[in-house]
């Protein structure tokens, strides 16, 4: 049973953040674009976006990257702050780490301090080069991260595997096929078509193809596994006050957050069929008033299909054992009933490691802010559920974010 | 860095054919993965018990290609995580039924503990035998 958090701002209060700004640029494989020259393309970008320039920004929150040590140590100390001019003026400039789902937390982060007045205007800011770094090397990187090297490292598990095992006992205890499980890729790649900044924007993808693929590990195939690429994004954060004194109109508002940690790691999980999502949902649901019903659009993180249909069913979404059902029925395809991962997600936009819940945070907020392009704008977008999760689905971490008329 | 004596004893058992489990000399509660501190009742007074080796296969899966460095001679290999009798969870590699074959696998089989890796400081399990 859930206990009942309430945020400490009201809706419209001077003080109740909003996003006002959202940047992205292309995901894919860009060898030649500098991990400082996207930051700062992102940032300006985003900054445009919600009418700000540098100066304005008085706070950076920073999302790591995993492809670099040299690179993070940059982010870590401020190099952002003086790329974009505002040494000096800037307040603090510092990261946010819960892997996947550390955009949700630094939203938590964000809104946190902006409430109690520590900041006025926050940047948060991403970039990850998984697509141009040697694969190899991530394959074991990330085979140390979220496992304990002296328990299950010497087991020789990685990412696939992870995310194998995950799907095989999804698919054991809802009955789902493999058709069902690739499905879910397909729904992804019909957005990720419309997506010009998504790593598979011009490739078309169908379950024969995917069933046909490698197997990489059983049971999951080739075309399941998340492409590694490279991407960049960044929002803005304001308080409703400055952005009403800004002039703007319409931002996005937080109505209320739930979360689980779960495990550390995944041998430590009770049931890899339902993971913290339940009571992550459940906090969520007391903290806002809202339910599974209330949502326009999801952007739930899907590293691999099963994850997603996981959190749907955690989430009240689908019924339970239907999540990869409801979406191989096309549901969430755009034209859907609830149009689900906007961008393409992981699977079809790119995996830009803990960007990659990023830009499906960035997705919702620009589908509320009503600046997706034509082809993917869902119409009349008001309420979005954000789902994210780190490590080897470690956690649970649901935002609820909805669009709000600042009466400017 | 030595190795912290929670793994070096872990892996002693192993080695000589025996799967631990640490157990709560204060609460009497089993933990693993092996922990500094109890996790139940935070009490340091932790010992060993023998484990049966008997449990459930949660899941596994078959790794195939992108081994992390160092494991690309074990390709193909197969990592389970069970849940043993005694109620706790540990991740294993699960033994093969012929060459590379592991197809008779389900998940919440009944699986048995093996012994230890040939190459490896984990644990295997197979099918429960009868």
């Amino acid at each position: 049973m859930a206990e009942n958090w309430t945020l400490n701002v009201a809706p419209g209060a001077a003080n109740d953040p909003v996003f006002v700004g959202v940047g992205e640029i292309r995901t894919g494989k860009f060898p030649d674009r500098s991990f400082i020259e996207a930051l700062t393309k992102v940032a300006i970008l985003a900054l445009r976006d919600a009418g700000m320039v540098p100066r304005d920004i008085d706070t950076i929150l920073l999302i790591p990257n995993l492809h670099s040590a040299a690179d993070q140590a940059d982010l870590v100390f401020s190099r952002m702050v003086e790329e974009l001019g505002i040494h000096g003026s800037c307040k603090a400039s510092y990261m946010v780490h819960s892997g996947g789902s550390t955009s949700d937390n630094a939203v938590r982060a964000a809104h946190g301090l902006i409430t109690a007045g520590h900041a006025q205007n926050v940047l948060v800011l991403q970039c990850e080069r998984w697509g141009s770094a040697d694969l190899n090397e991530m394959i074991t990187m990330l085979s140390k991260n979220g496992i304990p090297g002296e328990w299950e490292l010497p087991t020789g598990i990685q990412f696939n595997a992870i995310g194998a095992m995950i799907t095989r006992r999804y698919m054991h205890a809802s009955g789902s096929t493999a058709e069902d499980m690739a499905s879910i890729c397909v729904t992804l790649r019909k957005w990720a078509n419309l997506n010009e900044n998504a790593m598979f924007y011009e490739k078309p993808l169908t379950v024969e193809r995917i069933l046909a693929s490698q197997m990489v590990a059983d049971p999951l195939h080739a075309f399941e596994c998340p492409p590694m690429a490279d991407g960049a994004c960044a929002f803005v954060v304001t308080s409703t006050e400055n952005a009403k004194k800004r002039g703007i109109g319409n931002a996005v508002r937080l109505a209320g957050s739930g979360g689980c940690v779960s495990h550390y790691c995944l041998s430590q999980e009770p049931d890899q069929a339902v993971l913290g999502w339940p009571l992550a949902a459940e906090r969520a649901w007391n903290q806002s008033g809202w339910g599974p019903q209330d949502a326009d659009i999801l952007e739930i993180y899907d590293s691999y299909a099963a994850v997603t249909a996981i959190a749907l069913e955690g989430i009240g979404i689908a019924p339970k054992g239907d999540g990869a059902r409801w979406i191989a029925a096309g549901n969430g395809d755009p034209g859907g009933k609830l149009p689900l991962n906007t961008n393409g997600g992981l699977l079809s936009a790119g995996h830009t490691g803990v960007g990659g819940g990023t830009a499906l945070l960035v997705e919702g907020i620009r589908q509320l802010l009503h600046r997706a392009p034509s082809s993917r704008q869902v119409e009349d977008c008001q309420r979005a559920i954000i789902g994210g999760t780190g490590g080897s689905y470690m956690d649970a971490q649901i935002l609820l974010l909805e669009r709000t008329k600042l009466g400017a | 860095m030595t190795t912290p004596k929670i793994v070096s004893e872990f892996r002693a058992g192993l080695a000589s054919g025996e799967l631990l489990i640490q157990n709560c000399n204060a609460c009497g509660k089993p933990n693993m993965w092996p922990r500094y501190a109890c996790p139940h009742c935070q009490s340091e007074d932790l010992g060993w018990v023998s484990s049966a080796g008997k449990g459930t296969l949660h899941s596994f899966c078959v790794l195939r290609q992108g081994a992390p460095e160092g494991f690309e001679a074990d390709l193909p290999y197969a990592i389970g995580v069970v849940k043993l009798d005694e109620g706790v969870q540990l991740g294993v590699r699960l033994e093969p039924h012929g060459d590379e074959d592991w197809s008779a696998y389900q998940c919440d089989d009944r699986v048995e503990f093996a012994g230890k890796d040939d190459g490896r400081e984990c644990a295997v399990f197979r099918r429960a035998q009868g």
